[in-house]
């Protein structure tokens, strides 16, 4: 009888193998957009995230794909242009089923274009205002298929503003904090100017009035003297990495005595290496629970992941190529009940990642936080780790080394659990 | 830059003012005219969903680069403000049918309207200026309407952007590719006619006059402010038109395209395809269009091919595209600086002599 069950298991299983296979050899596979920043101004975080999504997708094909399907996987380079995003996207309607996106500008003005299409777009913005699918919220628009993977702008602000009060507080303060946000006049900077100003209001914080800095590297010295000027205690900049570094350096030159606080794509090891000790002492929010050089059972993952473009395994990967990965094994594992559930559409797509509270993808345990997204809130991170930068000495020589020597390290200054307020829901 | 229009081959003599101002010089070129559009008709049932997408660009920054060619090659006049122009005929026709509700059919010649207006308002200190001057005073217009669209939140969406509807006449919805194309067709057809036809008329040749020689034209009771104006206006509502087409085929409008590369883009389209030619108007934007698509074809090829390896290009082979299309440029300057329409011309010439040209 034994035997009996385990030859009809064995047929059963070869069974299932036989029409599988010649799915996996003739089935067309699943296309897959990739939009990615690695010539434009956001160049210098969206080289690292892009390069995470792009071996994550190479990796899940190395392992056979999604139900025996790989992911056709198109990458274009945009350069942060939004146009060249539509015109990207006007080119893959109708066939991809899933979008790895990535900024601000582009995801919003895709948002009209993705929902009639039903396609889901895991956007490497992080904007409040594409966290709320039925609409309703403070934000003006429903935006049912966008989804990211990690805190919004405004929570991480608030969170830093949160912890700016605490130090304030800590410190001895005399009198009202001073808080400024900085940054570009661009939809991406922009997105959690408010929600921050008004929540450090509410802190009993004096917001001051914006300071504008382009999103390329440049002089800005005349910032940094207005920021001196105007005696500001806190300023969150709202950059990426690249001009942050421009406006830290010439603050130091300068003298400005300000505690920066940086936003989730405005500080990396990158960028700790390129400012050296100008970086020193900046509060950034870290959307993972791990850095690479963390020992957690989902960094093995990560690092094999890694070898699909650095085979000697030797790259030194920054924060957002980890966040990179997350974004597409999220996205994978949705797929995956997808094909469980009658099919890889937009549509099963997005029911996929409904069904599970609290998840990290197979394999990134410790790395990828547990995160939760509803058919109604799409906020899937509210609790997240705020870092603080030392740097100590020259920055010469590889990342991986720097922080192995300790001349560069990240260390956890707070870990902040937002609750889920409905008034703060969009914006 | 003068004459390219009004060089005749020796022994092609006229007799009467009706054949020396045709559109079409022969039978022949008027049957390939409308033979051509027939076959660009077809388009959409042949070509896939890139080469048509290709097509309707051609279309849209053909429209707005005969604008150009009307204010520099026609004029004489320089602009290196134009794609601000454009820009504002695609905010224009947005926000019209947006806010205003009116039919996509409607914004699209409203917003090219609107666009003259802003035209001519730009065009009235630039109306008396000249040269290098004029140059910055178009550079002024760049950014001040650059700047604007940043700012005016309530026509433009600010630095967000703003969605534009996709076309529609009374009612009945035109989305997809296939279907705008004939939308950015038949304006193409009816403004290139309109522009060909511009330059038979009297305010067509008064424009020439002022760039020919300016003191003899006014001489000749050519109100020289009136006509520079003018000129500025006309190339305006082209740019507006095309910048509308461009909104409308795309669905969404930023701020961040209509930088002054993409003005400095369309200046080379115009000299590239020939100043003072209607057609080298189209053959510089089909050129200029193409041009970075085939490059970057053959980057694709070479990556990864023996050159690749030997010269260790590797991520720089992206940059390659970007190189060549410089060195192109500067090569067509040198070598061809009448424009494309100048060497279609030579070519025209030959085959209707050969073969006993000399």
């Amino acid at each position: 009888m034994r035997t009996n069950t385990t030859a009809a298991a064995l047929l059963l299983s070869a069974g299932a193998m036989l029409s599988v296979a010649p799915v996996a050899t003739l089935g067309q596979g699943i296309p897959v957009g990739h939009l990615t920043d690695f010539s434009g101004p956001t160049a210098d975080v969206g080289g690292p995230y892009g390069q995470g999504v792009a071996d994550a997708i190479a990796y899940i094909n190395r392992q056979g794909g999604v139900g025996g399907k790989k992911l056709e996987a198109e990458t274009v380079d945009y350069s942060y242009q939004v146009p060249r995003a539509i015109a990207a996207y006007k080119n893959w309607s109708g066939r991809v089923v899933a979008i790895q996106g990535w900024g601000t500008a582009d995801t919003e003005a895709l948002v009209g274009f993705i929902t009639k299409d039903k396609i889901p777009y895991y956007s490497a913005s992080y904007a409040a205002t594409l966290t709320d699918p039925v609409g309703g919220s403070k934000s003006d628009k429903a935006t049912p298929y966008n989804f990211f993977y990690g805190p919004t702008y405004s929570d991480a602000a608030r969170g830093l503003v949160q912890w700016a009060a605490e130090d304030w507080k800590k410190k001895g303060g005399q009198g009202k904090g001073k808080y400024v946000h900085m940054g570009a006049n661009h939809p991406y900077p922009n997105s959690p100017k408010a929600a921050a100003e008004e929540y450090a209001k509410e802190l009993g914080f004096e917001v001051l009035a914006p300071i504008q800095f382009a999103l390329t590297p440049g002089d800005y010295t005349a910032q940094c003297l207005t920021l001196k000027q105007s005696g500001a205690h806190y300023a969150y900049l709202g950059n990426t990495a690249g001009s942050n570094i421009s406006v830290l350096k010439a603050c130091q030159t300068v003298g400005v005595q300000v505690q920066f606080l940086g936003n989730v794509w405005g500080m990396d090891e990158n960028a700790m290496k390129a400012a050296g000790s100008a970086a020193n002492n900046v509060v950034y929010p870290v959307r993972t629970s791990a850095i690479w050089t963390d020992k957690v059972p989902g960094m093995a993952l990560m690092r094999e992941i890694s070898k699909m473009s650095d085979p000697g395994g030797t790259a030194y990967r920054a924060s957002h190529y980890i966040a990179g990965v997350c974004s597409t094994l999220f996205m994978k594992e949705a797929m995956e009940w997808a094909v469980a559930n009658g099919g890889v559409t937009g549509d099963n797509i997005r029911k996929g990642m409904y069904v599970k509270q609290n998840w990290t993808p197979k394999g990134t345990e410790g790395v990828c936080k547990p995160s939760t997204w509803t058919a109604q809130d799409h906020r899937s991170n509210l609790q997240f780790d705020l870092y603080r930068v030392e740097v100590k000495g020259a920055t010469d020589g590889s990342i991986g080394d720097l922080i192995a020597k300790g001349a560069i390290q990240m260390k956890r200054v707070a870990t902040i659990e937002l609750p889920r307020k409905k008034e703060w829901h969009g914006w | 830059m003068a004459g390219t229009v009004a060089l005749r081959p020796c022994g092609d003599f006229r007799t009467s003012y009706g054949s020396d101002q045709t559109v079409f010089p022969t039978r022949m070129s008027l049957a390939f005219c409308v033979l051509g559009v027939a076959a660009l008709s077809l388009a959409p049932f042949v070509f896939g969903k890139y080469v048509l997408s290709l097509l309707i660009q051609i279309g849209y920054l053909g429209i707005a680069a005969l604008g150009l060619n009307i204010l520099v090659g026609f004029t004489g006049q320089i602009s290196i403000g134009h794609a601000a122009f454009f820009g504002f005929g695609a905010f224009a026709s947005a926000f019209i049918s947006n806010k205003l509700n009116v039919p996509v059919f409607f914004a699209i010649p409203l917003a090219g309207l609107a666009t003259t207006a802003v035209g001519l308002l730009f065009g009235v200190p630039a109306a008396r200026l000249k040269g290098l001057y004029l140059a910055i005073a178009t550079l002024a217009a760049q950014f001040i309407l650059q700047d604007f669209f940043a700012r005016a939140g309530w026509f433009t969406g600010g630095v967000a952007g703003t969605a534009a509807k996709s076309f529609s006449v009374f009612g009945v919805e035109i989305s997809g590719d296939q279907h705008y194309f004939y939308v950015v067709l038949a304006y193409l057809v009816i403004l290139y006619l309109a522009a060909a036809n511009l330059m038979r008329t009297r305010d067509g040749r008064a424009l020439v006059a002022v760039r020919d020689h300016y003191l003899s034209a006014e001489m000749m009771g050519i109100n020289l402010t009136k006509y520079r104006t003018m000129s500025f206006g006309v190339s305006a509502f082209y740019a507006g038109i095309g910048g509308a087409l461009y909104a409308h085929y795309l669905g969404f409008v930023s701020v961040e395209g209509f930088d002054i590369l993409f003005s400095i883009q369309f200046l080379a389209m115009i000299i590239i395809g020939g100043l003072g030619s209607v057609m080298g108007t189209l053959m510089g934007t089909v050129f200029m269009v193409l041009l970075p698509e085939v490059m970057g074809g053959l980057a694709k090829m070479l990556s990864g091919s023996a050159i690749d390896r030997l010269l260790s290009l590797n991520e720089g082979i992206v940059f390659l595209r970007e190189m060549t299309i410089g060195a192109v440029i500067v090569l067509f300057l040198i070598f061809e600086p009448d424009g494309l329409a100048h060497r279609w011309r030579q070519i025209r010439a030959y085959w209707k002599l050969y073969p006993f040209s000399h």
